[in-house]
């Protein structure tokens, strides 16, 4: 890391020293805890609950929705992304109504996009929609 | 006493304008919207609705957000009692009696002692504010920059090691926080500090990010990863939401009890609401002459925790306000909204900008009653939305967080920090580490340098002054009762048992 020349009396580098330390130390005190047998309840479960393993598909779908959302924000417009956003995460919740699930998908996206461009005046990439309502 | 007494009535003065009775009303609306939803709670709607609110004047975005902050203590409790997933952390006990009520066809009456207690406890804990906050602030003034390190390091302890099944996972959580808080420019030497050559992180990470991120996102991949999508059914309400003389017989004394227990158990930063819903659970059960109801629906089990929570929430907003340290998620990030506006909570407050923080009192009395005269008769309409279909809820909450993430700065950057963050939440979830502490280290970390910084340059370099003083002293002192006493006390257990 550079550090400055200056004259100040505490170095930029002390406090991230403390929490590297302090860090160090609770991180220490977790893998005793793991290794002696304490893993940890899952969030919902009561200890002692047997632990159904984790079902990554779904999860791997909705972090892939929100991916392609970060993806496709500023290449396709906010319309596209929400779009996709919203039905890959409804698909990944079990849903498999897709025409239905798209066309709420749509419609979310449209709704939050107009609210927030024309109603609150906040800028979100147009992307596809680029001169198509703009002078609406 | 009696100069907090004119400030608050300037305040009602700021309050009852016309706009920012609107923001008021839309705030308890909100608030109860997110508190009846399950997986949006009040720390994740005021931080999606900052980047929107930036826009408003100050005093009208702040009235909101508060009021945000007591309706979804409000709206917790109808999920609680119908749904038997409690909406908020703060409302699980709330679900233990109040969902046998609601089996046993007293829904009607769960809803309405929950919300004529959180009535009584927020407008007696608002009073406890608006006359102790400045009282605090006063003494607070006197506080020097080791004294507030010390502070710190206390609340730092306490979220730590109180939230949560295990001390050693809350601290974990806190110090991910504190990395996180240190990542971007030093802000007086200008050295870049974990940024990794990225010129986007110069700045920072944004705390709304990791909020929203953490609490939307990090939700949405656990509970997406879980085997089974429990469909619970709701609860249909028979009747109308009121009590009988019998009921409030039985009610008033716990609303009173659990307004004692939740306003001094926020002041004194004890991790959360989940500790005074508890106790004064604990309380009723112990002090009720019904005992065997208990487990079966009894109205004290209702009636005590929910005036707890309330109070609880208010309690919270004095150090908040006046020493500018959050000690819940929800308290934090109100915090971020101050600062977003430039304006700093802390001993200065009450002198710096009386009008926003007296129009914020006074809002919330007035919050408070809307909120009863909001939860009563329009029950029904709240429990229609607890029938919208778990998947467009989650889609809906996951895209929304995501617009938050990107409207503050207009930066993917920020998305692909929030994606990541998400993935911290959902692993936090996965392994029972809890995540308030987290956002505390985030927030506090900073601010804890700075002080650390300030200590040491009064004393030209010397670190004696950390201790220095009787009020550092005092503070480390309970600091000390605060780890080892939990642990004299297990030993002591264990010792027991083993005898």
């Amino acid at each position: 890391m550079d550090v400055p020349q200056g004259s100040s009396i505490v170095s930029p580098q002390t406090f991230p020293y403390m929490v590297a330390t302090f860090t160090s130390l609770v991180g220490i005190g977790l893998i005793m805890q793991v290794l002696r047998g304490r893993l940890g309840t899952p969030e919902g479960n009561q200890p002692g609950d047997p632990f159904l393993g984790a079902n990554f598909k779904t999860m791997a779908i909705i972090a892939t929705a929100i991916a392609l959302h970060v993806i496709l924000l500023e290449i396709a417009g906010y319309v596209i992304a929400a779009t996709v956003c919203f039905f890959g995460v409804s698909y990944g919740f079990g849903s498999r109504r897709y025409l239905k699930d798209l066309g709420i998908s749509l419609a979310f996206a449209l709704i939050v996009y107009f609210s927030f461009t024309k109603g609150l005046n906040i800028n979100l990439p147009s992307g596809f929609f680029e001169g198509v309502f703009e002078n609406g | 006493m009696g100069n907090s007494f004119a400030m608050l009535m300037d305040g009602f003065q700021t309050a009852f304008t016309p706009t920012n009775l609107m923001f008021g009303l839309l705030g308890t609306f909100l608030g109860t919207l997110v508190g009846v939803l399950p997986g949006i709670g009040p720390a994740l709607a005021i931080g999606l609705l900052l980047p929107v609110c930036l826009t408003v004047n100050p005093t009208s975005a702040l009235i909101m957000f508060a009021a945000i902050f007591y309706g979804a203590m409000y709206g917790g409790s109808t999920t609680s009692i119908l749904l038997n997933t409690p909406g908020e952390s703060g409302s699980v006990i709330t679900a233990l009696e109040g969902n046998k009520m609601a089996k046993a066809g007293r829904a009607g009456a769960a809803l309405a002692t929950a919300a004529i207690g959180s009535f009584v406890a927020g407008t007696i804990a608002t009073l406890l504010l608006a006359f102790g906050a400045p009282w605090m602030a006063d003494v607070a003034l006197t506080i020097q920059p080791a004294g507030y390190l010390s502070l710190i390091i206390l609340a730092f302890a306490t979220v730590g090691t109180l939230l949560g099944s295990s001390r050693i996972r809350g601290l974990v959580a806190l110090s991910v926080g504190l990395v996180i808080g240190l990542i971007g420019a030093d802000l007086q030497s200008g050295a870049l500090r974990l940024t990794f050559g990225n010129m986007n992180a110069i700045d920072g990470i944004e705390t709304v990010t990791v909020i929203v991120a953490i609490f939307a996102l990090g939700e949405a991949l656990y509970l997406a990863s879980r085997h089974t999508l429990v469909r619970t059914e709701v609860l249909e309400m028979k009747g109308k939401a009121w009590m009988t003389p019998e009921d409030f017989r039985r009610s008033w004394k716990p609303w009173l009890r659990g307004t004692a227990i939740g306003f001094p158990l926020g002041v004194i930063p004890a991790g959360g609401s989940e500790v005074p819903t508890f106790l004064s659970y604990g309380v009723e059960k112990s002090l009720s002459k019904n005992k065997d109801e208990f487990g079966k629906g009894a109205i004290e089990g209702v009636a005590g925790p929910e005036a707890a929570n309330n109070a609880n929430a208010a309690g919270v907003l004095v150090p908040m306000l006046a020493l500018g340290l959050p000690t819940s998620a929800t308290a934090a990030v109100v915090l971020v909204a101050f600062q977003s506006f430039n304006i700093q909570p802390g001993p200065m407050l009450f002198q710096t900008n009386p009008e926003i923080v007296w129009g914020l009192i006074a809002s919330l009395f007035i919050g408070n009653a809307l909120l009863l005269v909001l939860n009563l008769p329009l029950i029904r309409f709240w429990v229609l939305l607890l029938k919208i279909p778990t998947h467009y809820l989650y889609a809906g909450i996951t895209t929304f967080a995501l617009l938050g993430a990107y409207a503050l700065n207009n930066s993917t950057f920020d998305l692909q920090v929030a994606l990541a963050v998400g993935l911290i939440g959902y692993l936090f979830r996965r392994f029972g580490v809890p995540v308030t502490p987290l956002i505390i280290g985030v927030i506090l970390g900073p601010l804890a340098e700075l002080q650390f910084k300030r200590a040491l340059q009064i004393s030209q370099g010397d670190w004696n002054i950390l201790i220095a003083g009787g009020f550092p002293k005092i503070i480390y002192g309970i600091l000390l009762l605060v780890i080892i006493g939990p642990l004299v006390w297990n030993f002591k257990k264990k010792f027991a048992v083993k005898k």
